[in-house]
């Protein structure tokens, strides 16, 4: 299962940078959200899939998944989201001050 | 004592808050914020002396022992990057209101610089790897805060190519970090360390430390990977510039320098010879960026990309003396490009334009600026006795004692055309004949600016002719980055 | 000692306070006080019974660069140059620049010149050296470049400065070489140490570093091409630094490493060469020039090529000359160069077309000229010290100490008739150099000042200078047994004892050399009208200066060229170069290092929900790329993220999947807020060929990503630290909930500066809505 897990966050990772190299802002945003979905997912595949309980302690089990991936996920994920809000704001302001969301006619070497 | 360690990164944070809260009253905000960083510059100097004579202290963050909790080691290599950032961020601090408008010190730009401030503290004091990609992000934060602070069509669209390039690689870095954990089954530093080396780095290792120098390198602004660099840092105000110009690449040189010295350091043959040739190109693509344009801010833009090959080169070579010639490197290199970038900063302001073509005998109404760009170009160009040479120097014989002469050999060219890059604004714009009698009110901005720069180039200057001073503990840093058994031993104390 | 050498540094931060006071009086006078000070301390050395003499000053010990100053006969005679030259050039300058000049800054980079010409002669660390020496690049920079307002005196300057930095570069090189391998920064050290470089099979390139070094400084063939463009500095100093001491600089560093370096027969050869073509070349372009002043630099480069040659030689006799040469080249050409000031300044120009008779105006000058250009011809006069450094030279030429075979061979054959062919064009422009300025028909009327004698201030020095030559002419021994023979011997590495310095040897082939020159120089001085269409034709294109220029241009082109072709502004070219080459890198890495593993043995069963949800958000994923619809690409952004949380519960983490459901939620919502306003999604309009390269640098990576995390996987080396927080977490946290306890107390740290990114991330989102900034800034 770690296997099919690794392809999918590959498959993640592929289709997000896929997306990073378009041209329109919003795809390129979208493309990072999806990047950092396949490294989330990656963490928590580098923890060990479905052996334990949930780390949740409680009488009788014996064996808990790793919680310490999932808290650096927590951690991640709330991160991301505040990168994202700010590029999304970003991307936006960006777009009408320069009457553009095609970031190939932002490119800016008009002045040597 | 303990303690003391959190204080470098904890100060700044507090004085970020503070500084949100009232961030209307600008008058206040300034003065506050030049009082704090001066307070926090004396703090950490203070902490910095008690390193350097008790060595290095170890704060166990909420009293978990290593490896479980985190740890920040505020080793005299942490205790040095932390307390030459500060230097630099007294003297933009003091830069800022000369040189930044109204609207923008009042959106908190002062916020931002604290919470910059105790990112880059963070980030050389953390001994945890996963803390070292939450300071990280604490840093970069604050730098999106400043690089799009003014909202400028040029800035935001520079902005965001600056933003999309550092998440990208901050999610690399956090799915390396996983990797690693994977293999290794931790994420404190020390530890991490004392694995891999048992284990000889075998296997998916040394292609994880790829990863990671990847990661970092594109902070660095190795080659390949600098091509983001040049344009985003010089599209917001010179005094934001000058910070990430002195502060952001160095952090990740310093990461470079402390993952490839402690954790990685098993396969060296393979890795470190991979960072010379790499060295090499970044010198010679960064130093040809530099000569390839008229824009004075865009030529010390490109500067810090050789400047970033020479440290990479110390620790490709990896020998005590190539190492120390890095650390040596790096704080003359912080000091010197802030001073560069606020230099070039009141040198267009002055002009009212950064195209050299259009600049021409400045140094006669600006004497004080010409001159100290003067002593600016020799020293990034390493001519003795400045601070540049000291680190070149030791670089170089770290390189023929290797027998590395090709290395040698573009870093002597190297020098050269950064000397020529700087020398040519210097004989386009400050000589020649003198242009129209400047604003009268530019004038005197222009000579106020003077002061921080000043300021820096002092210590740039004592740096270099001082070298007696300093030299002796940069080598005992780096004697101690070559044993990493050191370091592993003063956090684990098992 | 060290006061002494520092007192040109000192008194260069004193000069702005005094030159305030410039209306009263000129700071000249005082500055020419302070190399007379060094003149008469060092001038007490000289004598027969001279031991050399080490000082040595603590500065930077742990790197071993310590100012040790080393005093021999070569380091004496430099220092007598630089501070007897000094002074009287001085002395010159007070008359020759006037007060309404920047004199603060002249003398401010006069002294420090001074000063760090001193520190290069008696350096004996390799390191302060080599401070030292781009000191005087970097003063002579400055000097170049005092009139700034002229563009060839920019251009002048900036290409002194890359041509000797560019060698001060190479030097460094050498000596950081020599210093590793000999493990001493004293010059001395390595000499006694001389076999670990001479048999260093880096030993060429070494010897090539320090060549390099000493002949851009020197002005050798083909770098000589900035001395010329050096002119445009002010008088004083092309007398200073551009003939007298610092193109000596380079002479001086080849005759101090010469006892170690002359035992090589490369040496020999590349010094000799090069010296020799030098002196041809440097002459015979003299000969072409219409300037005096470039006359002078042309015969300058001439000589030094001379003195190179013969340090080449290394013969006892040619290193006497040399030493010889050096202290009488400095004589005659350092009051040459005050000539052709007085004349400038006279007159107005320094043209020898427009010049001529002006002996009736000034006789003084014009008595000076006559002296010191017949010093430098070598004419055969028992009373002019060029003629016996002249014929030491032949003499040495015809007795070459090498095996006659090869290259050498062929070198020692042709070397005396090259000396000759040099010496006779050195003839003919030391005449041209006289009697087109001084004799000949005057036409005052065209000369831009009406010309008269000098006042005495100014001819005081060259006339001191003249009296040199002629004292030196009429009683070399006086100077040589307590000074000379010490220079040698230290060049030389041995004793030195000379006895050749007589007038008369008898009619030997020296003395046929010296006469041939004569009689062939003033054949083609007084049919000059003749040769001026050859002179003027060749070498016609060839030029160096051409190379310089066309280099120096290109740097900047190509370099522009070169950096936008890749620096063109597009993020996803720069991303695509960035992904191409971690892709590349690490997957050589991965494959050098066999890291790619798989195990299969320890792994979580497949279950039908995972493959289920992993099905779906791989469709969701590919869909993004599909739609071009912006609401569906983003409401598809969604799925993704609610498949991850949908993940998350799967694999037991509750927290997790929590957390990631809102925020999905809310990151949704932000994306429609923010894209609500824009323009429609397109279609891709790229190319086919750029669609093919994104796709396979994505499903590159991709697939890099997926071999690593699979290999991690697969080499779990060691057991997590994870059950320490499980077993602790009760205990010790007072939490059952493991992750949450890893959050707020053992990994607290972590948590405090995520919300602080959040801070942070608000307060930009704030100022980036409210801040209207200006439209477009100024770039």
């Amino acid at each position: 299962m770690e296997i099919i897990m690794a392809i999918l966050a590959g498959i993640l990772f592929t289709t997000g940078i896929y997306n990073l190299l378009q041209k329109q802002l919003l795809r390129i945003v979208i493309g990072t959200g999806l990047i950092s979905h396949g490294a989330h997912l990656f963490i928590l595949t580098m923890g060990e899939l479905k052996t334990g309980a949930p780390p949740i302690l409680s009488e009788g089990v014996e064996k808990y998944t790793d919680p310490l991936p999932q808290a650096l996920i927590l951690t991640s994920i709330v991160i991301s989201f505040g990168v994202t809000s700010l590029l999304l704001v970003l991307a936006y302001r960006t777009s009408k001050i320069n009457g553009t969301d095609n970031m190939e006619q932002m490119r800016g070497t008009d002045y040597e | 004592m303990s303690n003391l360690t959190a204080l470098p990164i904890i100060l700044p944070l507090i004085a970020g808050i503070i500084m949100a809260f009232i961030h209307k009253k600008t008058t206040i905000v300034r003065r506050l914020s030049q009082v704090f960083t001066v307070f926090n510059l004396l703090v950490v100097g203070g902490i910095f002396l008690y390193v350097l004579q008790n060595g290095a202290i170890i704060l166990e963050t909420g009293d978990w022992a290593a490896p479980y909790g985190i740890i920040l080691v505020g080793d005299l290599l942490s205790m040095t990057l932390v307390l030459t950032s500060n230097l630099v961020a007294t003297a933009c601090v003091f830069y800022a209101p000369k040189s930044l408008s109204k609207e923008q010190e009042a959106f908190y730009f002062y916020s931002f610089f604290f919470m910059l401030i105790a990112g880059v503290s963070g980030a050389f004091l953390t001994g945890d790897l996963f803390n070292l990609f939450v300071f990280f992000e604490v840093l970069l934060m604050a730098s999106y805060g400043l690089i799009v602070l003014g909202n400028g069509k040029a800035q935001l669209r520079e902005s965001i190519k600056y933003v999309l390039i550092n998440l990208f690689s901050s999610m690399l870095f956090v799915t390396t970090i996983a990797f690693l954990y994977s293999v290794v089954g931790t994420v404190n530093m020390a530890q991490v360390a004392e694995r891999v080396q048992e284990v000889e780095q075998q296997g998916i290792l040394t292609t994880i430390a790829i990863m990671f120098f990847f990661v970092f390198a594109t902070k660095a602004a190795v080659f390949p990977l600098y091509y983001w660099l040049p344009r985003p840092y010089i599209s917001p105000n010179p005094v934001v510039s000058a910070l990430f110009g002195a502060l952001l690449t160095k952090v990740g040189i310093y990461s470079i320098l402390r993952i490839f010295t402690l954790i990685f350091n098993q396969d060296v043959q393979l890795t470190h010879t991979l960072f010379i040739y790499l060295a090499a190109l970044t010198m010679i693509f960064g130093v040809v960026g530099a000569l390839s344009t008229n824009n004075i801010k865009l030529v010390v833009a490109y500067n810090i990309i050789p400047a970033v090959g020479f440290m990479l080169m110390g620790i490709g070579i990896f020998t005590e003396v190539s190492v120390s010639g890095t650390i040596y490197y790096l704080v003359h290199d912080m000091i010197i490009k802030g001073a560069l970038f606020l230099l070039v900063g009141a040198v267009a302001y002055v002009a009212g334009t950064s195209d050299l073509r259009k600049m021409s005998g400045l140094i006669h109404h600006y004497p004080v600026l010409g001159w100290l760009f003067f002593i600016a170009s020799l020293v990034l160009a390493g001519i003795p006795p400045f601070s540049g040479f000291i680190g070149k120097l030791l670089l170089l014989r770290g390189g023929l004692a290797e027998e590395e002469i090709l290395i040698v050999i573009v870093g002597l060219v190297t020098s050269l055309l950064i000397l020529f890059s700087m020398i040519r604004i210097f004989i386009r714009g400050f000589w020649g004949e003198k242009t129209e009698i400047p604003l009268p009110e530019r004038e005197h901005k222009g000579k106020m600016m003077a002061w921080p720069i000043g300021l820096l180039l002092t210590f740039s200057v004592l740096l270099g002719v001082g070298a007696e001073w300093f030299y002796p503990s940069i080598e005992s840093i780096s004697k101690y980055l070559m044993d990493p058994q050191l370091y592993i031993d003063s956090v684990l104390k098992e | 000692m060290l006061l002494v050498v520092l007192l040109p540094f000192i008194f260069a931060i004193a000069i702005p306070f005094i030159s305030k006071w410039k209306d009263k009086f000129h700071p000249g006078v005082f500055v020419t006080l302070i190399p007379a000070i060094i003149f008469i301390y060092f001038v007490r050395f000289i004598g027969t019974g001279f031991e050399p003499l080490t000082r040595e000053y603590s500065w930077i010990p742990s790197l071993d660069m310590n100012i040790v100053f080393y005093l021999d006969g070569l380091s004496l005679l430099f220092v007598l140059l630089i501070s007897g030259i000094g002074a009287l050039v001085a002395f010159y300058s007070i008359y020759y620049l006037h007060k309404s000049e920047q004199l603060g800054h002249f003398y401010v980079y006069f002294l420090i010149f001074m000063g760090s010409m001193l520190g290069v002669v008696l350096s004996d660390n390799v390191f302060v050296l080599y401070s030292f020496w781009e000191f005087t690049s970097l003063s002579s920079f400055l000097l170049i470049g005092f009139w700034n307002y002229k563009q060839e005196s920019r251009y002048g300057a900036l290409k002194s400065m890359l041509i000797t930095v560019f060698g001060g570069l190479s030097l460094l090189g050498g000596l950081i070489f020599m210093s590793v391998l000999t493990k001493t920064t004293s010059i001395q050290g390595m000499i006694d140490q001389q076999q670990l470089i001479l048999n260093s099979e880096f030993f060429p390139l070494i010897l090539g570093l320090i060549l390099l070094g000493a002949f851009t400084k020197s002005a050798q063939f083909p770098f000589h091409i900035w001395l010329p463009d050096a002119m445009e500095a002010p008088t004083p100093v092309s007398a200073y630094l551009h003939s007298a001491t610092m193109v000596k600089a380079g002479i001086y560093l080849v005759a101090r490493y010469s006892p170690m370096l002359s035992s090589s027969e490369w040496f020999f050869i590349i010094v000799s060469t090069v010296g020799i073509i030098t002196l041809c070349w440097g002459s015979y372009m003299a000969v072409r020039q219409t300037d005096l002043k470039a006359i002078l630099a042309f015969s300058t480069i001439s000589q030094l090529g001379m003195i190179m040659a013969m340090l080449g030689f290394g013969t006892e006799i040619a290193v006497f000359a040399a030493v010889f040469h050096i202290l009488n080249h400095a004589t005659f050409k350092g009051s040459l160069f005050m000539v052709a000031g007085i004349v400038d300044h006279e007159t107005g120009t320094r043209d020898i077309r427009k010049l001529g008779g002006l002996m009736t105006f000034l006789p003084i000058t014009a008595t000076i000229a006559l002296l010191a250009s017949f010093s430098m011809a070598g004419v055969p006069l028992p009373f002019l010290n060029g003629f016996y450094s002249k014929e030491l030279f032949f003499d040495a030429s015809l007795h070459l100490e090498v095996s006659g075979e090869g290259i050498t061979g062929f070198l020692m054959s042709i070397i005396p008739y090259l000396a000759v062919f040099g010496s006779i064009f050195t003839f003919v422009y030391s005449m041209y150099f006289f009697f087109s300025s001084f004799r000949g028909k005057s036409n005052i009327e065209q000369l831009p000042k009406k010309p008269h004698e000098a006042p005495w201030g100014m001819l005081l020095s060259p006339i001191i200078l003249v009296a040199a030559v002629i004292v030196i002419g009429l009683f070399p021994h006086l100077i040589n047994q307590p000074f000379i023979e010490h220079a040698a011997s230290a060049v030389k590495g041995m004793e030195i004892h000379e006895h050749h310095i007589k007038f008369w040897h008898g009619i030997k082939t020296p003395l046929i050399m010296s006469l041939t020159v004569v009689f062939l120089g003033t054949v083609l001085v007084l049919s000059r009208k003749v040769w001026q269409p050859v002179y003027n034709y060749l070498p016609g294109r060839l030029s160096f200066n051409k190379v310089y220029d066309g280099m120096v241009d290109r740097l900047e082109s190509y370099s522009s060229i070169v950096t936008k072709g890749y620096m063109n502004g597009s993020l996803s070219r720069y991303v695509r170069l960035v992904l191409a080459a971690i892709l590349v890198i690490t997957f050589a890495f991965m494959a050098i290092t066999g890291g790619f593993t798989v195990d299969t043995s320890n792994l979580a069963e497949i279950t039908l929900p995972e493959i289920f949800v992993a099905v779906l958000m791989i469709c969701a994923a590919v869909g993004t790329i599909i739609t071009n619809n912006r609401i569906a690409a983003i409401l598809i952004l969604g799925v993704v993220g609610y498949g991850l949380s949908m993940l998350f519960v799967l694999y037991r983490a509750p927290d997790l999947a929590l957390t990631q459901l809102i925020i999905e939620t809310v990151t949704v919502a932000l994306f429609l807020l923010a894209f609500y306003h824009l323009p429609k999604m397109r279609k891709k309009e790229e190319s086919a060929s750029t669609r093919t390269l994104n796709l396979i640098i994505s499903i590159g990576f991709g697939a890099l990503m997926t071999m690593i995390a699979i290999s991690a996987h697969s080499s779990k080396y060691f057991e997590s630290i994870a059950n320490y927080f499980l077993e602790k977490s009760h205990s010790l946290g007072g939490g059952d909930n493991v992750v949450n306890v890893i959050l707020v107390d053992f990994r607290g740290l972590d948590t405090l500066f995520e919300i602080v990114v959040l801070g942070i991330a608000a307060m930009a989102i704030y100022g980036l809505v409210r801040l209207r900034g200006k439209e477009e800034e100024e770039e």
